[in-house]
Parts: structure tokens; sequence; C-alpha cells
């Protein structure tokens, strides 16, 4: 049975960016210095339109990742977060290929691959806090993620369903409910 | 070497060589990054009266050590050369120094591929375009991408070299048509606009910049400068400016600036105009045009805009920006309330490449002109220039940046119109050292004006930028104020905030001032945490970082001092080619004419006040009172070999004055 307390980070592209200020965050907690390919999380550019999709290991329940490797390197953590066990890892990238995001990413010091391990004893994953003005990146109890994410379309459905005349505020889509 | 990549690349086009410099620690300490860099470049690469189109002349991109970090704002790079907008009251040949700074990601990816600077000298026979993969340089040709606008060749070359990763900076048809006041963009939509560096790029037939980096940044103390930065983010995370700022971009200065009636309006004859806040301001602009905020490398804030039309004659059409300045320029001051003909313009002059304040400028003073009957059809080839017409605008700025009929004139700047067609059109010209007025009416904010006028790049507020002097700021950083005014302090709050347009306070402010912005371009930071919207407090926000992340032991005072020395180096640039005092104010417009409309009508700058105010700033700087830098200053500043051009400047300013009768 899935835990419903258990956090994730949500990724709401509408609002990111495109600082990349959670790569450098990323790349700072893990390796104490700064790169895009230092992280774990990437936001990928499309400039063009100014669009940015953050991608970043979505830890699925049934992870491919697992199941592909050769070496069974992956293994999920006890915050449920899916991670390469470096020792075992041999480098040979089907964990990349067979996400369906292509989510982990190279370590450029070893070779083998890595990712998002949600900031093992940290309370939020420094991605998310780097992005607390944005708003792009969440980390919220898995109970969570429908509601929020399903209201933000059902609020533009709502206006047909409403008294007619009634007055609101302006929604916040955020998942603090405070 | 941590924080800094310690690296130079100079770039010689004539010779098609390339050359890497190690940068020694000494030398990091003393001019510590970006602007620095630059300016020390810029002064010891050039001789006094350097043309600026002079293949010579070094065309520098400098970032500071804190980019491309975890620092939080820190995606700015500064590009600097001889200008060829700026001169002096000596004759418009006479050119001195100009820089711009810029956002976006090409700092990071500098850092990334490993230079701190990149200094280009000479001149491609043929077009050309750098390409910087990691170190390994490449003069490339680039004769398929000439003449294609700024968005396209941007497209165009990461496309070409294959990644999206490659950043590039280039120019757009402004700047290989030497339009005087033609920008540098990178990342798509982050110009670097001001004095005509765009132009400088076109004029040694380079086209682009390229670049891609893999290497990591390293920090000499990593977990004390995570917590710093940790520190520094979450100020301005719960900073309520900084939110304001997110929310409205910097169209939050609209409101403010109608109020005390500062946006410029009609070329800047005026500061108000009526309603323009519920057209321009940024709430309003940012529920009918924003797509998405546009953030520059690291920045939690992300005030750059992204515009969309959804709907209306111009549906479909999308662009980077535009910002308060290109917005207010392209605006307010060619009187329109016509806000979706303006923002076309904006992501039009982006793409083409050209500085949106000089180019909207140019309109304004061609329709000033037009009114006063001092421009006629058959001056302008048949074109007819009348207030808000944003048409013809619109039709006169692809002019400009092709350089076809009198767009060809206006190319060049207005103090050059002026010059070429005379008839007083002088008098409304509102410049200083040639580089015409932002959108910040002088008479006013009297810090900005005093601002504008001692400015080392002519006429611009993000040189000193002062912005304590407005309530807003003031009443936030009470604390701030008190200790930069120290013995005036009592002087600034007795009569605020109507001290807004007294003088008496500011010349110390904006001495503090220009070292305060100073130190952010240093770092390779964002100066607006400092400035306008202050929510990081001052300079020293960055010093504890800067001091973490590259190990350098150094004090606070020593980083200001090194400020100091930059501020002075441009000024020694300045005055070597004989500017001194003389160049140091505005326009008769502005002592002469009082402010027509507002709640500030009637106001105009005294002079004997602001002869006052002159030499106040050079005693706060340690300058003679003709604006000289002393050699006293120059050797305490560890700069002597500025002492003998200044002295050379000198003689020819008195020559001047002589010739002159004054």
């Amino acid at each position: 049975m899935a835990d419903l307390y258990e956090k994730v980070i949500v990724i709401d592209p509408d609002k990111c960016a495109g600082c990349h200020s959670c790569e450098m965050a990323c790349s700072m907690k893990n390796f104490g210095k700064n790169h895009p390919y230092y992280s774990r999380i990437r936001i990928q550019e499309f400039r063009e339109v100014n669009t940015f999709i953050p991608v970043t290991c979505q830890a699925c329940e049934e992870a491919v990742c697992m199941k592909v490797c050769p070496m069974g390197a992956r293994y999920r953590d006890a915050n449920g977060a899916v991670v390469t066990n470096e020792d075992a890892c041999i480098g040979c990238r089907a964990c990349i290929y067979a996400c369906p995001f292509g989510a982990p990413v190279i370590n450029p010091d070893t070779g083998k691959t890595m990712t998002c391990n949600k900031c093992v004893g940290e309370e939020t994953p420094w991605c998310v806090r780097a992005c607390t003005m944005q708003g792009a990146l969440q980390y919220v109890p898995k109970h969570m993620v429908s509601k929020v994410t399903s209201r933000k379309f059902a609020w533009e459905l709502k206006e047909e369903y409403k008294p007619k005349g009634a007055k609101d505020e302006e929604p916040k889509f955020s998942f603090s409910f405070a | 070497m941590h924080g800094w990549a310690g690296k130079r690349l100079r770039v010689d086009l004539t010779e098609g060589k390339y050359e890497i410099e190690e940068l020694k620690p000494e030398y990091l300490r003393k001019w510590i990054g970006g602007r620095g860099f630059n300016s020390e470049v810029v002064y010891h690469e050039t001789f006094a009266g350097m043309d600026a189109f002079d293949p010579r002349n070094p065309l520098c991109f400098g970032t500071g050590p804190l980019a491309g970090t975890f620092a939080p704002l820190s995606g700015r790079t500064t590009v600097s050369a001889i200008s060829p907008m700026t001169c002096s009251y000596r004759g418009t040949d006479v050119h001195g120094h100009g820089d711009t700074n810029m956002g976006g990601q090409f700092a990071a990816y500098m850092k990334y591929a490993g230079f701190d600077q990149i200094v280009i000298k000479g001149r491609a026979e043929k077009p050309v375009y750098l390409w910087i993969d990691d170190g390994k340089v490449e003069i490339r040709d680039a004769s398929h991408l000439w003449g294609l606008k700024v968005k396209e060749t941007t497209k165009r070359l990461i496309n070409e070299l294959g990644d999206p990763d490659v950043k590039v900076a280039c120019i757009g048809p402004a700047g290989e048509n030497l339009v005087r006041f033609a920008c540098v963009v990178n990342t798509f939509s982050s110009a670097g606009g001001r004095t005509g560096m765009g132009a400088v790029m076109g004029s040694k037939n380079l086209k682009a910049i390229a670049i891609r980096g893999t290497k990591a940044l390293t920090i000499a103390n990593p977990d004390a400068f995570a917590k710093e930065a940790w520190k520094l983010r979450e100020i301005i995370h719960k900073s309520p400016s900084a939110i304001r700022r997110r929310e409205e971009g910097t169209h939050d200065l609209f409101d403010a600036g109608n109020i005390i009636g500062i946006n410029a309006h009609k070329n800047v004859s005026t500061g108000y105009m009526p309603g323009l806040e519920e057209t321009y301001g940024g709430l309003q602009w940012a529920a009918k045009y924003l797509f998405r905020r546009k953030g520059c490398w690291s920045c939690p804030v992300c005030c750059g805009r992204y515009t969309y039309f959804k709907e209306g004659k111009y549906a479909g059409f999308h662009c980077g920006g535009p910002e308060m300045e290109s917005v207010c320029n392209l605006g307010p001051r060619i009187d329109t309330y016509n806000v979706d003909d303006v923002n076309v313009m904006c992501g039009m002059v982006n793409d083409l490449g050209m500085d949106s304040i000089s180019a909207g400028a140019a309109l304004s003073l061609s329709m000033e002109a037009f009114e006063k009957g001092l421009l006629t059809k058959e001056d302008t080839g048949g074109i007819e220039f009348k207030w808000g017409d944003t048409e013809t605008s619109m039709k006169v700025l692809e002019m400009i940046a092709y350089r076809q009929g009198f767009g060809d004139i206006l190319a060049e700047g207005n103090i050059r119109v002026a010059e070429k067609l005379g008839r007083g059109i002088d008098k409304l010209v509102p410049h200083c050292r040639g580089l015409e007025h932002i959108s910040v009416d002088p008479r006013i904010a009297m810090g900005f004006s005093l601002g504008y006028a001692m400015s080392t790049r002519g006429s611009d507020h993000l040189k000193n930028y002062s912005c304590l002097e407005f309530q807003g700021c003031a009443m936030s950083r009470k604390a701030l104020v008190d200790e930069v005014m120290g013995e005036l302090k009592d002087e600034f709050w007795k009569d605020f905030p109507k001290e807004l347009y007294t003088l008496t306070t500011k010349p110390k402010l904006v001495t503090w001032s220009e070292k305060n912005k100073c130190v952010a371009d240093l770092v390779g930071c964002c100066c607006q945490a400092i400035g306008s919207w202050g929510g990081a407090g001052d300079w020293r926000a960055y010093t504890p970082l800067f001091r973490l992340a590259t190990g350098f032991d150094m004090p606070d005072e020593e980083i200001f001092k090194a400020a100091e020395r930059v501020v002075n180096i441009e000024r020694a640039n300045w005055n070597r080619v004989g500017s001194g005092r003389q160049d140091d104010t505005h326009i008769d417009r502005y002592f002469d004419e009082p402010v027509v409309d507002g709640p500030y009508k009637g106001l105009k700058i005294d002079r004997k006040e602001w002869a006052w105010a002159q030499e106040e700033y050079y005693r706060y700087h340690g300058w003679d009172n003709d604006g000289f830098i002393t050699p006293e200053k120059a050797r305490e500043l560890d700069i002597p070999e500025i002492i003998p051009d200044i002295e050379k400047g000198k003689q020819l300013y008195f020559e001047y004055l002589k010739k002159k009768g004054l």
C-alpha cells in the first residue's frame, strides 16, 4: 500500500521561469560545487517560446529503472526515493533510456547515473526551497498531489457551475492550505 | 582557484588568433571581477582619443566571482569598450568609456567554459562568430547569419551547434549596420543595451559569441557558502518589495514614478503623464500580456517578463520583455497610451538589436523637433512625426536599424542628429556625455539628476543608483540611510520626503551609491536587490559570499575601495580626453524651463546650487574642483599610472576653456 504521507516533489512547469536556482541548489548540496551537470534536477529549456520544464526523478511506484538495471543497482531508499548504488552501478545508462522522463543523469565525476534522493535528512529538498518564490517545485504528501493539481483545472470549470454573480477571491494555486 | 574561473581569453580577429591568460591573485584582488576587469582593460589598452570603431578598441565581456554559483541573483555580465555613443563637450568624436550590464545566462556559461573575461580586438575580414567550447576557441564563418535578427540568429546557432545548453550573445541588424546605440543580446532577449556595445561588436565583424561549458565552479568553503547563500535567499523570499517585483516586474515603478512625476513624458520635457499608472501599471500589464516570467541565472525573483498576445491585432505575437525602461521610453516618452503597440515596438527593438532607450529618444526628439517646426518633411524624406504616432514610429525603428532614409541620420544618436541638422535642435536633446536620458526627469529627483551628470558612461541611472532618496526605499531602510548620510542625516530627514528635490544631501548619497552599485557589478550579481527594490539591503549583502566563494580574506573596506578604484579608472578614461566639470551637467533646458505638469510643477534646477553640488561631489571623491582625479587620490587607490594621462587631459580642458573664453 502506498504511504500517503510520504512526501514527493511535484512540478508545475507553468510557474517555472528558467532561473536554474534548483540546479544550483542541488549541485551545491550534493557536490559542494556549481554546475547544472552536477545537478539531479534539470530544467529543459525551450527559450524561444519561454517555456521551461523541470525534470527530476519521480520515484515511480513501478520504477522501470529498477527493473531494467542489469546490476540491480537501482533501489528504493527509506524516504521513498529511487537512487543508484554507485558501488554496483556499471554506468551502462539503461535506466536513462528506460525512464519515461529520461530523468536519471550522469554523474560527471564517476560516469555512473544518479537521481534525486530528496535531500535525505533535510526537511525540504534544496531545489524546492530555492523555488520558494516561483513555486514551480513543491514538496507535499502524496495525498495532496491530485487534490491541488486537479483543483487548478477545476477552477476553470467552476465558472460554469457556481451561482451567477457570486464573487470569490482570486485563486492562489498553492499547496499550502493555510 | 575558487569562485573565479581564473582565466582571461584574448581574441584577435584580425590575426584570427587567440590566447588564454591566467589571472594572478594580486590582479583579482585589485579588480575583483566583471566591471573591474573590463574597466581596467578598457583604460589600459586604449589611448586618449581612440575612435570607438578602431579595430584596437577592446570589446570586453566580464563576469564576477559569484556569477554562475548558488549565490542568488548571480547572472550578470558586463560588456565594456570605448563607446561610439558617448562623447565630450570637446566634440562628438571624442569618445570615452562605455559599458553595459546584461542578465540572462551568458555569465554563468562563460565561467563554466573557464573564462572570467573575454577580450576581443581586431576586425575580421568577413563576418565571423566565436565558438567557445570548454576552453577550445574557434573563429567560424558567419556569413549565413549576417543580416538575421537576434532571435533567428540565436535559434540557428543553437541548432547548428546541436546543443540546447549553448548560450549565445549576438547582435542584430542594427549592430551590423553600426547604429551607434546597437545592443548585445544574450539568451534570446536579455539585452545589454546602453552605450552601443553592439555597434562595437558589429565594427569587428563579429556576429555572435556561442559558448558552452561543462566545468563546475568550485567554492572555497562550500558549507559556509551555502549557509550564507541561503540566508540571503531567505531574506529575498520574504522581502515584500521582492515579492512585488516578481508580481509586477520592473513595471511596478510606474505607479510610484508617476505619483512623484518623474517618468519621462514627451521627450523628457515633463515627468508626469495623466493616467499613466492605470495604462502601464504592473498589475494591469501582467493581467493582459504576461505569458510567463523569465529568470536570469540563479535568481529567485525572476522579474523578467515574457509578452504574449492572446487576442487582437497582434494575436500570437510573443517576445521577451519588455522592462519598465523600454516601455517608458517607447511609450510615455513618445506620448502614447497604446500599450499594444508599445509592447510590439519593444519586441521589435530587441530583435533588431537596438537600445530601446536611445531608440525611443530618437523618436521623441524627432517628434518634438517636428512639432516645433525645426524639422520638416523635406528633412525626413516625407515622414510626418506626430506625438503618439506609433505606426510611423514602428516604420522609423526599422529604418534606423537598416539605416534607410532619415533613419540613417537618427542612427547616429540624438546628439549627432542635432549637430548635423543644427537649427537649435541640440536644445531639445536630453543627454549627458552624448548618451540620452533614461526615463526620469532630472529636475525632480536630484540624486538621480546628479548621478546622470556624473555617471561614467553618460546619462544613466545604473551607475549612480541612488534609490535611497525615494520615499519608499528610504523608509524601508532607515538605518542604512542614517549610516550613509552620517552627519547629514538630520538634514536628510528634516524635509523628508521633500528632500527629493533638494541637492543638499545628494552629493554624499551619490558618491556612496556609485560604489554601492559597483560592488554588485564587480561580483557579478544584480544591483536591484541593493537598489530599487532593495530587499537585500546594501553592498554588504554580497561581501560574505564573495569571501566564502573565493577564499580571499578581503575585509569589507578593501572591497569597497576596489569599487572606488573602478569608478575612478572609468572617470580617468574621461579625464584623459579632457572631460571634466564642463561635462558634468545637464542641458540648459533643465535649468531654464520649469516642469510643466504634475505634482512638482514649476521645479527647475538652480545653477548656483548645481555648481555647489558639483564641488561637493568632487570633494567627497577627493577630486579637484574641475572634476579631475588628483594625484594623491590616484596614489591612494594604487593606480598611479593614470597621473600623467590626467595631467594631459587637464591641459586639453584648460585650452578649451581659454578658447571659449570661459
